[in-house]
């Protein structure tokens, strides 16, 4: 393994592919912008994220405390865990928007990041007639009112007798999760030069071998980030999933939404609590992959 | 500017090591996918049971847990409930192509669109023997089905006025109260243009289904110079929650929803008024969609939830009165929010047709402008 | 430079790479746009959807002056809630790309986004409630005797609509700027640059694309907002996406919802282009001035 990781990401020159010079501390040498000597303004910032980090947490604090309130409604009185007994015992209809949701978020990210991953290369990399076409088709979804995405989709649905329920959400789910994934791999590829590719042809490898070997790894994070966001997307989704949905697809979102005007149970405060958990556990026994990534990259 | 210099083997070696645990977890998350969809369409596939499966577009909440649970227990039969919060939302779903609920829950307005618009299936009263409870009164009122060929009338109330009384001293039990300054800045009415302005409309003595212009344009007027410059919104999801809270002192608003947010002990501080001088009221029906997948479960259905003695779990549940009903009172065991006898000044907003345009372009003004 | 079979063979990837997007889009994207382009020239019918007659009264209806009031308060909130949240959205895109932890800053940006957006603005509403939070701990502590009216303004929809939205600028300018090489500001101090010169001067302009990310990521949902101000807004607060949600539900009036979203559409492709164009101009400047990114723009 390596002594130390650079501080930063390195510019891979392949045209300067030459034997690397032997040191003292091995086959690389440190940047000298290691060593960070201006604290000022990197100082400012750190305090200028903590309060950020602070204000987003701030509701997600008074979500967790009501989670416990012994009673409904704003006034605390006092500590109980009637919610989530509730929550386990008697959310039936709370637990099946819940699965669906999570079914959705899961197939239709997969699909939008395999799918919008393969076009950022074609499209970034590639010289073809048409080209300018699916880039600018590509921003598209994210500059229409999501009211009239779904509208467009519902009529289209009805238009062609497709039968609205888990397949049509999925399908208008992964059609906004397009561009957020094409472009965050955009961006990845923005600074990756293609002359790797070319080095690797050079160097005899077959097209499926580039692909799965140079290509891949390196747009990795850049597809990570895109499918966390696409999942992140899906699951929050209001307007859109209201008019694909069809009897029994009921999604998180929808439901809560439902609920707003009987008033919100504290029982979905229990919910939140416990998907906080959950992800903070995922995120933990993730951690040393997602730190391999983004040493990787 | 300094650089460092990388060698392929090691960027290389890198790669595939990350890209190893790229795959793994790759693989963790589709088999993770696939047993999810797995065990979901286990759940669906246990459900054939051999009543069938209901589907119910309903407000929410509005059918209890306990009443569902039975009527699956006593026809062998799995229930899907989909929610929705307004009539707009239900039927602007129902008409661009959304299909495949066996009930629907509109309320009286829109169960008379759906009528002109041929979206509903006949009822087939010879299935529903509990008819015979339903009150003579009610359907006298529902002009637009009094023989419930299309439609069986579910529950009929109105939205009234909450007042905190522990804030709120000396004020008129009627329409009135929010053209009262001393409560400026306290008070909400719903987001709701019939119900905004059925209200003024009321007040100013005409009718809730007025269409006559001048009319109209009286109650724009009283409600844009008296009673807005009080309100603090047009809010028809939120009210519960801030009367509750003691954000608001008089809200506009369903009394269910208003005492739900309070504790039980507090109901005492809540009067609930229903104007005397009347105002808009609503009757929402269960209808039979076309498209509906098991006609014959969504009529035992109905008449299930037609029976005395499970209706008035209904009733209890929201401490609603009888009012569409004639025996479910003898079975009730909590007291109603409000009584029947309070609605006789109320009348039911019915559907006005093209007419509404003149309503929409008032409403802007309303509504649109500070 | 490349021979021809090169060329050819990097056309047929190209399409190949980029041909499941492309028609996914155009069949579940293209498709109904043209559909909802189609009804905005249609008579609107009696309880929604639209009459096969054609009829421009959708477009007449929508220079009214109270859209024309409703559209310019969305501009004003937009503009303010953006630029806001891109101001607070900069630094901490740089102290996450300078840090160690990556990872873990991104994570702790991105885990609020887990809970369901409604009931973090209901926890807004427990926290700037004339009974909430803020007003009680103001209270306890003597500063004020009566509650700010925090709730039911433009003021609480914009503090809303930055929280919901920061994540999304944060996100884009912290990838851009983990590729700025930090070694520029400190030859630009070394030349004598003071702090503010140096990031406005050197850093700002060479982040440019990740700044323009964050603006579209962030204007434009902010713009067609629709819950934020039903939930937490007053009466002076309805904004366009209200307008067009209430149009297809409430007045039934298919065609001018069509209408509305055709012109917002047409405004924000305009402005998405422009941008397009301008950081891919920035990006080919960079290119060719030198080998791949070895030397970048200082702006003097």
């Amino acid at each position: 393994m390596r002594t130390q990781q650079p501080a930063k990401r390195q510019i891979f020159e392949p045209t300067k592919l030459v034997d690397p010079p032997k040191g003292p501390i091995g086959p690389y040498r440190v940047p000298r912008s290691h060593v960070f000597r201006d604290h000022h303004w990197f100082g400012f910032s750190q305090i200028m994220l903590v309060v950020v980090i602070l204000f987003l947490f701030m509701p997600l604090f008074v979500v967790i405390t009501y989670s416990f309130n012994a009673s409904r409604g704003m006034r605390w009185t006092g500590f109980s865990l009637q919610w989530y007994h509730q929550l386990f015992t008697g959310s039936r209809e709370l637990w099946r928007a819940f699965g669906n949701s999570f079914i959705i978020a899961l197939s239709s990210a997969f699909v939008a990041t395999v799918i919008g991953s393969l076009a950022a290369v074609g499209i970034r990399w590639y010289r073809f007639k048409s080209r300018a076409f699916i880039q600018t088709l590509s921003f598209l979804p994210m500059i229409l009112p999501e009211v009239i995405i779904g509208i467009s989709m519902l009529i289209f649905f009805s238009a062609i007798q497709f039968p609205l329920g888990m397949v049509t959400i999925f399908i208008a789910h992964t059609t906004f999760n397009l561009p957020f994934v094409f472009l965050l791999v955009s961006a990845r590829l923005d600074e990756f030069d293609f002359s790797v590719i070319e080095a690797a042809r050079d160097l005899g490898a077959t097209e499926r071998q580039t692909l799965i070997k140079v290509i891949v790894p390196s747009i990795t994070p850049g597809v990570l980030s895109g499918f966390l966001m696409a999942i992140t997307m899906s699951l929050e989704d209001f307007v859109i999933t209201f008019f694909v949905s069809g009897p029994g697809s009921t999604t998180l979102p929808l439901y809560v939404y439902s609920m707003i005007r009987y008033g919100v149970s504290p029982v979905i405060n229990a919910l939140s609590m416990v998907l906080i958990l959950s992800i903070m556990l995922i995120a933990l026994l993730f951690r040393r992959f997602l730190k391999t990534i983004a040493a990787s990259s | 500017m300094s650089q460092t210099w990388i060698s392929k083997e090691v960027i290389m070696k890198q790669h595939t090591f990350s890209l190893r645990r790229l795959n793994l977890s790759i693989l963790f998350m589709l088999i993770a996918t696939i047993l999810i969809l797995i065990g979901c369409s286990r759940d669906e596939s246990t459900s054939q049971k051999t009543g069938g499966t209901l589907y119910l577009y309903n407000w929410t909440y509005y059918t209890p847990e306990s009443v569902i649970e039975k009527f699956e227990q006593e026809f062998n039969a799995k229930v899907v409930l989909d929610y929705f919060a307004s009539n707009e939302d239900m039927f602007a779903k129902l008409k661009a192509g959304g299909s495949g609920y066996d009930i629907v829950f509109p309320s009286q307005d829109y169960t008379s669109i759906m009528m002109k618009e041929k979206m509903l299936l006949p009822i087939d009263r010879e299935r529903i023997p509990n008819l015979r409870y339903i009150s003579p009164l009610v359907l006298e009122k529902a002009t637009y089905d009094p023989t419930m060929a299309w439609s069986v009338p579910y529950f009929m109330g109105a939205a009234g006025i909450a007042v905190n009384t522990v804030r709120v001293h000396d004020y008129p039990r009627d329409w009135s109260i929010f053209a009262d300054t001393r409560l400026a800045g306290r008070m909400s009415m719903l987001d709701d243009m019939r119900e905004v302005m059925g209200d003024a409309l009321v007040h100013l003595g005409y009718s809730v289904n007025s269409t006559d212009r001048a009319e109209l344009e009286e109650a724009t007027r009283l409600i844009n110079q008296r009673w807005k410059p009080n309100l603090v919104k047009f809010d028809a999801e939120g009210f519960a929650k801030s009367f509750a809270s003691g954000e608001f002192w008089v809200v506009q608003g369903y009394a269910e929803a208003v005492f739900e947010e309070l504790d039980p002990s507090r109901w005492h501080e809540v009067d609930f008024i229903l104007s005397p001088e009347g105002g808009p009221m609503y009757l929402d029906s269960m209808v039979i969609p076309k498209g509906a997948k098991n006609v014959e479960l969504a009529h035992e259905f109905i008449n299930f939830i037609h029976r005395p003695e499970i209706y008035a779990e209904f009733l209890d549940r929201f401490h609603f009165p009888a009012s569409v009903h004639t025996e479910a009172e003898a079975f009730m065991t909590v007291t109603p929010f409000y009584q029947g006898e309070d609605l006789a000044p109320f009348e039911l907003k019915h559907d006005i047709g093209a007419d509404l345009e003149l309503y929409n372009t008032l409403w802007q003004s309303i509504r649109y402008v500070n | 430079m490349k021979s021809h079979e090169q060329e050819r063979r990097n056309r047929r990837l190209g399409v190949t790479y980029s041909a499941p997007m492309g028609l996914w889009l155009v069949l579940f994207f293209l498709i109904p746009l043209a559909i909802i382009i189609l009804y905005s020239f249609l008579r609107k019918g009696l309880y929604g959807g639209v009459e096969p007659h054609w009829s421009l009264a959708a477009y007449e209806q929508m220079f009214n002056p109270n859209f024309l009031r409703v559209l310019f308060r969305t501009l004003w909130i937009s503009v303010v809630a953006t630029a806001i949240t891109i101001i607070l959205a900069l630094p901490c895109g740089y102290a996450i790309a300078r840090s160690r932890n990556q990872v873990f800053w991104l994570a702790l940006v991105i885990i609020p986004f887990w809970t369901n957006s409604l009931i973090r603005i209901y926890a807004w509403i427990a926290i700037l409630s004339n009974e909430g939070f803020v007003n009680e701990a103001l209270r306890s502590v003597g500063i004020i005797r009566d509650s700010l009216q925090l709730m039911y303004h433009q003021g609480t929809v914009i503090t809303v609509l930055i929280y919901m939205y920061i994540p999304f600028a944060i996100l884009p300018l912290f990838t851009t700027i983990d590729k700025f090489d930090f070694q520029l500001l400190e030859a630009a101090r070394d030349i004598g640059a003071t702090k503010a010169q140096s990031i406005f001067k050197v850093l700002i302009p060479n982040i440019r694309s990740g700044v323009v990310t964050a603006v579209i990521f962030t204007f434009i949902p902010i713009f067609g907002a629709y819950t934020v101000p039903l939930l937490v807004g007053g009466k002076d607060s309805y904004m366009v996406g209200n307008i067009i949600v209430d149009q297809v539900t409430k007045t039934r009036n298919w065609p001018l919802a069509s209408a509305f979203s055709l012109l917002i559409t047409l405004v924000s492709t305009v402005g998405v282009v422009w941008m397009l164009v301008s950081s891919a101009g920035e990006r080919a400047r960079l290119k060719t001035s030198g080998n791949g990114r070895g030397t970048a723009e200082v702006n003097s």
